[in-house]
């Protein structure tokens, strides 16, 4: 078994952005939309842990800092898009992003 | 000298007294009506400016061959200041007070005032007076002012304002079509020969302004006179430059334009339209003056070369022929007095042309007042019967005793017999053209058809005659009952009678006939009754009495002489009914030719330019159209933008960025 090295870790994040990107891009559910953001979120939180797990010592606290930070931050945004999702769901009966096509009341 | 002569430098009152009147008449307009409209206020100053005109062409004429010159200078580039004219260029308006603007002063002052004074009567019934008399009062100020320019770009100025004036007269009735369109059509032919006009004032700029005789002519505004001297009087009849003929034919243009010379003639028959007044005006005074005048200007102050007086007298010997054969068979009144006018101005311009600017002048002055006799004898006439067509008058004499003299007065001196006005004038025109044509054969021809429409003048004119007054009763019936007008309009007529018959007098004036026979440029003065002379005046009245005679027998005493239908003269009679086509021809140029043009800019405008506006909104709205679509309002596409976007600046920043840079020559 070889050493987990940045690289890999790297590698797991630019899936992770890619799948998310699959999914923000092809997904019309909204519900779906808000996972797929999510993964391609945790991409970049990962990107932040794994500098601050390989890099030079003064990052390394700030690195992890940063993505307990990001965690909430992406809490707090998913409550928000499922509050979106909520309201439109009352409003047009469906949560289907396509149909939302007028950016309006 | 006599005292008048203080009056000399103040001409330029002359042409202000009738700009008041259109001022205050055009401004007060309706509110006068207790002075008929502003008509009174019209005579007031139409004949105060008579009795200055004439008092200061009296000066004039007692101290002949003086020039007097009085100006201002509006605009001036001093010497040096200007590289297109580096000895100066000057803008002047003035007043110039010489033998031939004398001469041209009684006629515009005089008629214009008793036309004014006829116009009270003859418009009383009419609408638009105060326009009417504002107009005419325009109309007068600018033929004053041309006379007395002293400047070929005054002259040009009170010419286009002559010309805007006339527009407005002949349009008079601008509700009737056939008047509207008789305006406009004088205003486009005379316009052909303005434009020439000014493209010959253009030329003599080129010609003189800098170098030259002339040279410096810009610095002082283009004046006519030279001090005391005509400009470049004594070089007329010598240049000899192309540049130069070319100019004078460009004035020639002009003054046939104006004057109604062929071919520019068409319009001036047509501007019967306008009410009578104005016909009598345009016809002696005004408009149709100018062009001789302008003629007489250049021949005396700048010069014509040998091959201008040629083509002068060619058109001038041949209108005075074309014109009268076609007054011979036209049964308007009105329209029968145009074409007389149109002859008898190809005598003026025939006598100008045979250098001889002083005879053409004498025979506009005497040709004026019984032509503008003429047309005011026609205008009662047509105010008592209400039509112009003479073979529904006749026996007219016998109740309206003062208008038939007038005209019988009229007709005489304008056919020349002896002793009455024309005989004079019409003489010495034909003595001095003789004359020329003794030094230069080619003018023969053209003297022959001179004195061949001396013959057609006299029948045309007893035509019109008995066919108005002579006979019983008039052929038609229905008219009615015809009478004299009020006193405004005889008493005209009885001073233009007496001015018919003895303003040819003034060849009698020693100082005046001293002047008459001085070819332009100076030169000998021959003697104004010679042999030869008297030969031209035997031939000029024997002619004028075979042609009364003619007329008598044919239509005297209510005959009406009927042309039989199979007589191979009825195609003749129909050519110059149709006046030679040349009004055709006019058409067909004008009509299709400008249909053809007016069809291609059609075409590039609907096609080329809307095309081009077109094509560029189709683009934008394709585009835009296209465009439009991304903004479909569903997220995943935006969000696909974006990522297409950032793929797209790390592509550029990763592999591009660097081969720019290193192109650059940078880091």
């Amino acid at each position: 078994m070889t050493e987990l090295a940045l690289v890999d870790v790297l590698a797991l994040s630019a899936v992770l952005l890619g799948v998310g990107l699959f999914g923000i891009l092809t997904r019309r559910n909204f519900i779906l939309l808000l996972i797929a953001i999510e993964v391609a979120m945790n991409a970049a939180i990962l990107n932040f842990v794994a500098f601050a797990a390989f890099g030079g010592t003064p990052a390394a606290v700030s690195g992890q800092a940063i993505a307990v930070v990001l965690v909430g931050l992406a809490a707090t945004e998913v409550a928000v898009g499922l509050a979106i999702v909520l309201a439109l769901n009352r409003l047009r009966g469906s949560i289907n992003v396509a149909e939302a096509v007028q950016l309006r009341l | 000298m006599s005292g008048l002569d203080a009056l000399l430098p103040y001409a330029f009152v002359v042409p202000l007294l009738p700009a008041i009147a259109f001022v205050v008449i055009g401004l007060a307009g309706t509110r006068l009506k207790a002075l008929e409209w502003g008509g009174w206020i019209a005579v007031a100053c139409a004949g105060a400016a008579m009795v200055l005109g004439v008092l200061i062409a009296v000066a004039e004429m007692l101290g002949p061959g003086q020039y007097v010159d009085r100006s201002f200078v509006w605009f001036q580039l001093p010497a040096g200041s200007s590289s297109i004219f580096p000895q100066g260029f000057a803008l002047v308006m003035g007043t110039l007070v010489d033998p031939l603007s004398a001469l041209m002063l009684i006629v515009v002052t005089v008629v214009g005032f008793l036309v004014l004074l006829y116009s009270i009567g003859y418009m009383h019934h009419d609408r638009g007076l105060p326009r009417y008399y504002a107009e005419l009062s325009l109309f007068l100020t600018s033929m004053i002012g041309l006379v007395l320019a002293d400047n070929l770009l005054e002259f040009f100025l009170f010419w286009e304002l002559v010309g805007v004036c006339s527009y407005f007269l002949i349009g008079f009735y601008y509700e009737r079509p056939a008047a509207a369109s008789a305006a406009k059509e004088a205003f486009l032919v005379t316009r052909i020969g303005d434009v020439l006009f000014l493209l010959g004032i253009f030329l003599y700029f080129a010609a003189y302004a800098l170098v030259g005789p002339g040279g410096g002519w810009a610095a002082s505004g283009f004046k006519f006179t030279n001090g005391d001297q005509p400009f470049l009087g004594a070089l007329v009849g010598q240049a000899q430059s192309p540049m130069l003929t070319i100019a004078g034919l460009m004035m020639l243009a002009g003054a046939a334009g104006k004057s109604a010379q062929f071919p520019l003639d068409v319009w001036l028959p047509d501007a019967m339209e306008g009410p009578t007044t104005v016909s009598a005006l345009i016809h002696a005074a005004t408009m149709v003056a100018a062009g001789v005048y302008l003629l007489a200007v250049v021949a005396v102050f700048i010069g014509f070369t040998p091959d201008d007086q040629l083509a002068i007298v060619a058109i001038g010997g041949f209108t005075t022929f074309y014109a009268a054969t076609m007054a011979v068979v036209h049964t308007d009144i009105k329209r029968v007095i145009a074409y007389s006018t149109v002859s008898q101005l190809g005598y003026m311009v025939l006598a100008v042309g045979a250098g001889f600017a002083m005879v053409g002048l004498y025979h506009l002055f005497t040709h004026a007042f019984f032509k503008a006799l003429l047309f005011l004898a026609a205008g009662s006439v047509i105010h008592a019967v209400g039509t112009q067509e003479m073979f529904r008058m006749g026996g007219l004499g016998r109740t309206m005793r003062v208008t038939s003299v007038a005209f019988l007065i009229g007709g005489i001196a304008l056919s020349g017999i002896l002793p009455i006005g024309g005989f004079w004038s019409k003489d010495d025109v034909l003595a001095v053209v003789v004359n020329a044509a003794g030094s230069h054969p080619l003018y023969w021809p053209f003297a022959i058809l001179a004195f061949g429409a001396v013959f057609l003048t006299a029948y045309y004119i007893f035509r019109a005659w008995f066919l108005t007054f002579s006979g019983d009763r008039p052929r038609d019936a229905t008219l009615p009952a015809a009478h004299e007008g009020p006193w405004v309009m005889q008493v005209p007529l009885v001073v233009l009678s007496g001015l018919a018959i003895g303003g040819a007098l003034l060849v009698f004036v020693p100082s005046f006939a001293s002047l008459l026979h001085v070819p332009a440029g100076g030169g000998g003065v021959p003697p104004v009754f010679s042999t030869a002379d008297a030969l031209v005046s035997a031939v000029s009245v024997g002619l004028g009495v075979a042609g009364f005679g003619l007329a008598y027998v044919l239509w005297g005493n209510g005959r009406v002489f009927a042309l039989p239908a199979s007589s191979p003269a009825q195609g003749v009679r129909t050519v110059l009914l149709r006046r030679y086509y040349v009004k055709d021809a006019f058409d067909a140029v004008g009509l299709r030719g400008m249909y053809g043009l007016s069809r291609a800019a059609d075409f590039v405008d609907r096609f080329v330019l809307d095309g081009a506006v077109r094509g560029m909104e189709r683009l934008f709205a394709a585009t835009s159209d296209r465009l439009r679509r991304l903004q479909s309002g569903v997220v995943s596409d935006y969000a696909a933008y974006v990522v297409t976007g950032l793929v797209g600046l790390l592509l550029l920043v990763l592999f591009i960025g660097p081969y720019l840079v290193g192109a650059i020559g940078g880091g």
